[in-house]
């Protein structure tokens, strides 16, 4: 046909055109510039309307606080250079470092003074750490609820000095000074931006730490961070670029790693098979304890809808006993991750005194939870008989929209319970998070698959979940004796006494489980992957969970 | 014409307010709370609900609301981002999801076009067979599938592309998500080509063209191509609305920030954001609702009978 050569040009030249286009823009990667996976989006800089561990991270890369921690969790100074405490343990003096903001600004007492205030006003959702369930910071419970923000125990004796006036002794106070939520924000900078817009992007936000922000916007998923020539402590940094990839499927972190351009990523236990039988990738393989309790939580209200079968504390028990922890760590999940048998998730809160975790020893409450068969069904046919039925259903909530981990978990306590206990038939009820926090807390539910991350590094973070005074107390479930020993080690005469403190505080777990207000199930482990180049990531258990201030790229 | 097109404009406007108040009821009345409470107090969730005026009846909450949208503001976040202005956030999404969404539409009307002219001209040989399969396929895989495919083999196995989307680097790093988008407009537009270009090549004043001495690429181009296309443009228009708001699987697995994946955020994060689900409901409605009014306007213009037709049913 005498119409093909055009056709042919017709066709050619807009696909040499494109590819010409293509291959101009291809961008290599720049040395000592590290690439990392991010789980989620980071939703906002603004340590007062913080909410999670992703926005945690990115801040800390950017923002520093009174103090750090080191590798080993143990808290060092940062912007405060030292720091005094008066002999009640009821007053913090800090004394400041010559820091700079990036923008020339110098860091001062009155910045802290600001951002605390602020953050209470504010009563977001991290308001309650600096209230009595925590930091103890005189007058935070009246300012959260409206008073006025200059009560609050915080001032700034000069420029370089910060006071900082306790209702009680708070034995981790130090460490707790490393949690975003006590960051400072230059007040001079913040009444510049449009009113909203702080820390919404990097003409919003300045930074006195590690990194300087690049490019961010609420809700990305690229977040670039440069090094801060201008931090105190800029010889520590060699990464010259930090850039975080949101990457939300598991398998695509993987293929993204495998092709480099992650550094590291964190993958899923089902993955854990494939890279175990790759030489090269195992090798690069490593399983970090997160410090988050998964646990079944019994809603003990008698009113509940199916006849408070769950106020029978044999029936609770023998729920408690009849569940293969191991089984379901290592058939279900097969992620590392460490079953429990305490309040305290394992690998958490080391002693200062003998550098042991809390949790070290899951035998000490071994004769009301574990995986006993005989004792389930003891305690089954005590519940029966004293409930006088033989058929039990019972519903088991938990929030869908986390990912198919979830789903995994209550389908194994499902089988387990239904294979363990005859009688009992348990029927899932997946709702969306939203829905399912609002159940949770008003107690609108039987059992239900519950997770719990630490705020700071204290088992007080746990227990003092199910106080009676505490929101979240959503088992229906109150003890005296409980509150009495939990209050006397926050506030009262058990605070400064570490030793007893600790002996307390097991006394109260030992509370727990005697009348089975909880079944712990297992302690998270994240399954992540670290290209050989790559070293000096600081992993933590609580508060800010990575670290880059060290992290090497050869 | 200009009664017709003011009664079109006025239903739009209707259409769209009874679709705001809808969304503003449901979004109130579903489940859970407009921001997070995992670690906060009853007491305190009251507080907030008070400051963000949830207390109110739902009445006046929607005339507050209304008030403050038509002077152009849509509020801020109420647990996404800060509780910030939500327009620039959208704004930046919207930039994202539209750049891409046109480097879609143009690679895939182009690359269906030629599919479909190179289909029409060589009929029943192995290259319409082979354009006519392709667009099958366009339309029966899911375009996921396509994604991935095209992630894996040319960011990962042939690591050319980069592997996720990188707004440093907009125009390479979009290419491939574009190319992954266009699959359905490839489908579409070669398809529709296809069929149109034979409708006019068969048609008489083409003969005459041929008779007169016209040939070759000036008669497909001046006779063919020009009466073929009016229709396909007509399918276009609604492919780029679909593009620009239906992108949430793609903009996931390239780690896009645009309005897709900006709406699941608002939806399934810890709370329900109100006042985003709103603005992109409010923003994805009236783009729908405005393409639709330019085209039906538009059809109007080219073929006044449609007119006549809807004032005889009336």
């Amino acid at each position: 046909m005498n119409l093909k050569p055009k056709l042919k040009r017709f066709f050619i030249f807009p696909l040499i055109g494109l590819l010409f286009l293509v291959t101009a823009c291809g961008r290599g990667t720049s040395e000592n510039e590290l690439k990392v996976m991010l789980g989620s989006t980071v939703v906002t800089l603004d340590t007062a309307h913080m909410q999670d561990s992703y926005s945690f991270e990115v801040v800390a890369d950017c923002i520093d606080g009174l103090m750090q921690l080191d590798e080993k969790g143990n808290a060092i100074p940062a912007i405060a250079e030292s720091f005094e405490v008066s002999a009640d343990g009821k007053e913090y003096t800090f004394h400041l470092r010559d820091a700079k903001w990036s923008n020339g600004d110098p860091v001062t007492a009155h910045d802290f003074v600001f951002a605390w205030r602020r953050h209470c006003k504010i009563a977001d959702e991290y308001a309650f750490i600096f209230d009595s369930t925590v930091a103890c910071i005189k007058n935070a419970e009246a300012v959260i609820k409206g008073a006025d923000p200059s009560t609050l125990g915080v001032t700034a004796k000069d420029d370089k000095t910060l006071v900082v006036s306790l209702d009680a002794p708070v034995s981790f106070f130090p460490a707790l000074m490393s949690f975003p939520s006590f960051y400072p924000i230059n007040e001079k900078f913040y009444n510049s931006v449009k009113e909203g817009s702080y820390g919404t992007s990097p003409d919003t936000f300045i930074s006195n730490g590690a990194f300087t922000l690049d490019n961010y916007i609420p809700g990305t998923s690229n977040i670039a961070l440069k090094k801060n020539e201008s931090y105190w402590d800029a010889n520590r940094i060699s990464l010259k670029e930090l850039r975080y990839q949101v990457v939300l499927s598991s398998d695509n972190a993987l293929t993204a790693f495998k092709n480099g351009t992650l550094q590291v990523v964190k993958v899923a236990g089902e993955q854990v098979e494939h890279i175990k039988n790759d030489s090269e990738l195992s090798k690069q393989l490593s399983f970090i304890p997160e410090g988050s309790l998964y646990y079944i939580s019994f809603n003990q209200d008698p009113k509940n809808h199916h006849g408070g079968v769950l106020t029978n504390v044999n029936m609770r028990l023998a729920i408690t006993n009849a569940i293969d922890r191991n089984s379901l760590v290592n058939n279900y999940l097969m992620d590392g991750s460490l079953p429990t048998y305490t309040a305290v998730p394992q690998k958490f809160s080391a002693n200062v005194k003998t550098g042991k975790f809390f949790s070290e020893n899951q035998d000490r409450y071994k004769d009301y939870v574990s995986f006993n068969l005989e004792k389930a069904r003891e305690h089954l046919d005590k519940a029966k008989k004293e409930l006088n039925r033989d058929e039990f259903n019972i519903h088991l909530l938990y929030s869908n929209d986390s990912g198919d981990r979830i789903t995994k978990i209550v389908q194994a306590v499902k089988s387990q319970l239904e294979a363990n206990l005859p009688g009992l038939t348990v029927t899932l009820q997946p709702v969306p998070k939203a829905e399912y926090l609002r159940n949770f807390s008003t107690d609108n539910f039987d059992i239900a698959v519950a997770n719990w991350s630490p705020d700071y590094d204290d088992p007080m973070t746990f227990l003092n979940l199910w106080t009676t005074s505490n929101a979240k107390s959503t088992e229906y479930w109150s003890s005296a004796e409980y509150d009495k020993i939990i209050s006397d080690c926050s506030t009262g005469n058990l605070a400064i006494n570490y030793d007893a403190r600790w002996d307390a505080m097991y006394k109260a777990e030992k509370i727990l489980f005697e009348q089975a207000v909880i079944a712990p199930l297992f302690t998270n482990t994240n399954v992540i992957l670290t290209s050989p180049k790559v070293s000096g990531i600081e992993y933590h258990t609580a508060g800010v969970d990575r670290v880059f201030k060290s992290a090497k790229v050869k | 014409m200009a009664k017709y097109i003011t009664k079109r404009i006025l239903m739009s406007v209707v259409t769209l307010f009874i679709i705001i108040f809808t969304l503003f009821v449901l979004v109130r009345i579903m489940p859970g709370d407009p921001f997070p409470v995992e670690r906060m107090t009853a007491e305190m969730i009251e507080l907030k609900r008070i400051e963000l005026g949830l207390d109110r009846p739902i009445p006046i909450q929607f005339a507050d609301y209304m008030a403050r949208l038509l002077q152009g503001d849509l509020g801020n976040g109420t647990s996404l981002y800060n509780g910030a202005p939500i327009m620039p956030i959208i704004l930046v999404c919207m930039e994202n999801s539209f750049k891409i969404g046109v480097m879609s539409i143009l690679f895939g009307s182009g690359v269906g076009l030629m599919m479909g002219i190179a289909a029409a001209l060589n009929r029943g040989k192995f290259i319409d067979r082979f354009c006519t399969i392709c667009s099958i396929l366009g339309v029966c895989v899911p375009s996921y599938v396509f994604m991935i495919f095209l992630q894996y083999f040319f960011a990962y196995k042939i690591p050319f592309f980069p592997y996720f989307f990188d707004p440093s680097n907009f125009f390479f790093s979009a290419i491939m998500p574009a190319v992954s988008l266009s699959l359905i407009s490839i489908a579409t537009v070669a398809r529709f080509t296809r069929n149109e270009m034979l409708e006019v090549l068969d048609s008489d004043y083409v003969k005459l063209a041929k008779s007169r001495g016209l040939y070759g690429f000036k008669l497909i181009r001046k006779h063919v191509l020009r009466n073929a296309l009016i229709p396909v443009v007509t399918v276009i228009a609604p492919l780029v609305v679909d593009l620009l708001t239906g992108a949430m699987v793609m903009e996931k697995i390239y780690g896009v920030n645009g309005l897709g994946k900006l709406m699941v955020d608002a939806i399934a994060g810890e709370g329900i954001d109100y006042n985003y689900v709103l603005a992109l409901s409010i923003l994805f409605s009236s783009l729908y609702i405005g393409i639709m009014l330019i085209l039906d306007i538009l059809y109007v213009i080219i073929d006044p009978r449609i007119r006549l037709t809807a004032k005889e049913k009336v």
